[in-house]
């Protein structure tokens, strides 16, 4: 690497400070004393792939190791992109400003679909081939892991294993294998073999796929006697034994997620039918408090962060949320660490609580109703009914807070115009509950936010057969909640369809999207989840160039025993179970949190007394 | 108790931003455990002044900050507990207990002086041009526009290594009315370097710089906030 050329491109671009790395905590070894180099790439900007959880546990878990040296690259900004080909860098990792190409790995966490052009900009970057079959010798393997990867058929021709389910243990079995593969002169297949015999490991290039005449899946099977007809997920049995890092890198530049992370379990017993972390993130595994606030202690020793943010899917959830909390804050009031509280529940955010909260810094009111009816919140599950929204701001709104925002879907299954008028109707009944509360009490300057999404069917969840709304259909929802929202206090937000839309077609895409995605990037998509670098007609002509029809995967209702594509990966809850679910919410039945009562998807079979 | 820490900003770290060194600085505060002193209000934040910006992808062996410590401490023990709690690249290499009254070290720094390293090139074109010129005006981006500064007021002194062709030394205003970035001015004189021609691009060449302090003015001279005599 010409570090002076590096130097002077650097000097030109905006926030260089992107690619220096050198923060506090960052990992320093000796290139030369490890066996295994291993780069943690990550397909966005720096600031969004730091703030990641994911990320942190598994930079540092595989760190621990001294065979190996784990190290860091993300995404470089479109104008720093232009620079690097200018100059001819190749893309190289923060920590020791090595070209990516001289790994032995490159591990992309795939968190969301709009991520996958950068994905084969990163490697043609780093000048590594970007298909799996066209690489030889001295390339590094390409694993993906992360919500994504469930269905990563979309990469299937770009990838060379992809790893399911979480890292913690995975991570360090691979390593292993490549270890003792290094040694042996073997093939790099026979490296796959031997990493497809690891739990959890999935190698794409060894499952052949064949199509019915109408382009359905007619086959997904297994072109080796190396590997099973199913791949099943990995997953950490005890959370409090389970490696956690202790330091964590400090970034200089403000990162979209700038504090400490505190991850209270994994999983959600809720069991909301339109989402995918609720299904395939199961079961629910818990952090005890003692752990919890060992770790809070050593991380606010070796990071200075002010503000600690406990994390999961459904924090207000936790069995031991309230001890927990007051422990925190009894420790830390004093040396002024903040603490907040992300993704809460409507239903059991209680007042005593809003308060403890206040106590150290006030955060922002968050709701998410999903739906504005409660036949359509009873469709998709979600187990919150309009008083305890009512009750819930009420309660804010006399503490003190006066902004509220609420977070909608449009486009779910069965959503009617009624739905939509629903979710104006509840704006206004967050309106009059603060009109209530006495002058007195209530802070001045309501304010609310309605922000409404365009619902994308995931796989893995109970809508994966159903259709997505055309993007017309989206357009025309959007202008009559406009119309309904113009309401005093009220902010409207909501989101083009056209991202959802692309969304739509590659969370639930099969291996014949590999064309597509390669065209998209060839006529310059990349960085997609970026609105001002969106290019839907890169898209769209990379659609007509495959002859491929993305409607197909958006806009078509499955059966219910079409072979999908993701159905030779096991996240441990079955089809049946999802099918029953879908079957319930047509009958707008609604099923109760499991920790109350089994519902039977199928997760125990993963192991005795998880759930 | 009031002290004025005086700190690097290294090769490794020469692209952080201001607002970035200043989080830095608050964090390491805090993992060093010091005694800082917090300001009232709502949103309390540390008690915590810096000298002068210094700008991304600049380097400096003087760069300055104020601290109030809510109790009194050793500053060695500050020197030694801050060094071990900062990232590599910043270094702290001074700490001074000053008067409370005292006024700020922003109001009180008027002058900085640079090191400017440009690859291959010879200086002396460019300061004979300079030297030559009765003023030299340049574009300033500010809060209210583009305005038109004399380069030649901002700037004491510029003068060319005895021992280096290739390094400048730069003597110039730095954070008050008519101040200019050391790179305006390196800008101009890589200009000016290049004849009236105007046909040369720009060489393609690295330039670094790297303030070598800040000085404020005490009984006739310039001196550092630890009190050293510009040299």
């Amino acid at each position: 690497m010409d570090k002076l050329l590096l130097d002077k491109i650097m000097g030109q671009v905006s926030k260089p400070v992107r690619y220096m790395g050198n923060e506090y905590n960052m990992v320093e070894k000796n290139p030369e004393e490890v066996s295994i180099r291993y780069a943690f790439a990550f397909p966005d900007v720096y600031e969004v792939g730091m703030s990641h959880l994911g990320m942190k546990i598994l930079y540092h878990l595989i760190n621990e190791r001294s065979d190996t040296y784990c190290e860091r690259v993300f995404a470089p900004w479109v104008d720093m992109e232009g620079k690097m080909r200018q100059a001819d860098i190749p893309l190289f990792t923060l920590e020791t400003k090595t070209p990516l190409s001289k790994f032995d790995i490159v591990g992309f966490t795939l968190q969301y679909e709009m991520s996958y052009t950068n994905i084969l900009n990163m490697l043609d970057l780093a000048g590594i081939p970007l298909l799996a079959e066209q690489r030889t010798g001295e390339d590094p393997f390409v694993i993906v892991g992360g919500p994504c990867a469930y269905n990563a058929e979309p990469l299937a021709d770009f990838v060379d294993i992809v790893a399911l389910g979480e890292g913690e243990e995975l991570t360090g079995e691979l390593l292993d294998a490549y270890k003792e593969w290094k040694g042996s002169g073997e093939s790099r297949r026979a490296f796959l073999e031997r990493a497809a015999q690891i739990s959890g490991v999935y190698i794409p290039g060894f499952y052949d796929v064949t199509y019915l005449e109408d382009g359905r899946i007619a086959s997904v099977a297994p072109n080796t006697d190396a590997v099973q007809s199913r791949v099943g997920k990995r997953i950490v049995h005890d959370m409090d034994r389970t490696y956690y890092p202790d330091r964590i890198i400090v970034p200089f530049m403000n990162i979209v997620h700038d504090r400490i992370m505190l991850e209270l379990f994994r999983g959600c017993t809720r069991g909301c039918r339109f989402c995918q972390a609720g299904m395939i993130y199961r079961p629910i595994r818990e952090r005890s408090p003692e752990r919890l606030l060992e770790l809070a202690e050593k991380l606010v020793q070796s990071t200075g962060y002010e503000e600690i943010s406990l994390s999961s899917l459904s924090t207000s959830d936790y069995s031991e949320l309230e001890h927990l909390v007051k422990q925190l804050m009894k420790r830390f009031e004093d040396k002024r660490v903040a603490l907040s509280l992300p993704s809460l529940r409507l239903d059991s955010f209680e007042k005593e609580f809003i308060q403890e909260v206040q106590k150290v810094r006030k955060t922002g009111l968050t709701f998410a109703p999903e739906a504005g009816t409660q036949r359509l919140r009873d469709v998709i599950n979600k187990g919150v009914t309009e008083e305890d929204l009512v009750q819930t701001v009420t309660d804010a709104f006399e503490s003190g807070w006066n902004g509220v925002k609420l977070y909608f879907m449009i486009g779910l299954p069965t959503e009617t115009r009624e739905d939509l008028q629903g979710i104006a109707d509840l704006a206004k009944r967050v309106t009059d509950c603060y009109y209530r509360v006495d002058r007195e009490k209530r802070q001045r300057g309501l304010k609310i936010t309605v922000s409404a999404s365009c619902f994308v069917p995931k796989p893995f969840t109970p809508f994966q057969w159903e259709p997505q709304d055309t993007m017309e259909q989206f357009r025309e929802k959007q202008e009559f909640l406009k119309k309904t929202l113009r309401l005093k206090h009220v902010n409207f937000n909501w989101h083009d369809p056209e991202v959802s839309f692309l969304e739509a077609v590659f969370a639930r895409g099969d291996r014949r999207l590999g064309k597509v995605l390669l065209s998209a990037w060839k006529n310059g998509a990349v960085f997609d989840g970026w609105s001002e670098q969106f290019n839907l007609d890169a898209w769209m002509k990379a659609f007509e160039e495959n002859k491929v029809k993305p409607e197909f995967y958006a806009h078509r209702k499955r059966e219910q025993h079409e072979i999908l594509p993701w159905d030779h990966i096991d996240t441990g809850v079955t089809k049946a179970f999802l099918w029953q679910e879908w079957q319930r919410a047509l009958r707008g039945e609604i099923t109760p949190d499991c920790r109350l009562d089994c519902t039977g998807c199928g997760i125990r079979r993963l192991g005795e007394g998880l759930c | 108790m009031r002290v004025i820490v005086e700190y690097t900003r290294e090769e490794r770290v020469k692209y952080i931003s201001h607002l970035d060194l200043m989080r830095t600085m608050q964090r390491a505060v805090r993992r060093a455990g010091i005694p800082i002193a917090y300001s009232q209000g709502f949103n309390p934040h540390p008690a915590m002044a810096f000298a002068s910006a210094l700008p991304v992808g600049v380097t400096s062996q003087g760069e300055y900050m104020d601290i109030i410590l809510a109790e009194p401490m050793s500053l060695p023990v500050l020197k030694e507990r801050l060094n071990h709690a900062l990232p590599k690249g910043i270094t702290i290499l001074g700490a001074l207990d000053v008067d409370e009254k005292a006024p700020s070290l922003m109001s009180l720094i008027e002058r900085a002086d640079y090191r400017v390293t440009a690859t291959g090139m010879d200086w002396e074109k460019a300061l004979t041009a300079y030297s030559n010129s009765a003023e030299i005006i340049v574009m300033k981006k500010g809060k209210k526009g583009t305005t038109t500064v004399n380069l030649k007021d901002s700037v004491d002194t510029v003068g060319i290594d005895s021992e280096n062709k290739e390094v400048l030394h730069l003597f110039m205003k730095v954070g008050g009315k008519g101040s200019l970035k050391p790179e305006a001015v390196v800008d101009a004189l890589l200009e000016l370097s290049q004849g009236n021609s105007g046909e040369a691009e720009l060489p393609d060449r690295s330039v670094s710089i790297h303030r070598t302090g800040l000085y404020f003015r005490k009984n006739g001279d310039w001196v550092t906030p630890l009190l050293r005599r510009k040299n």
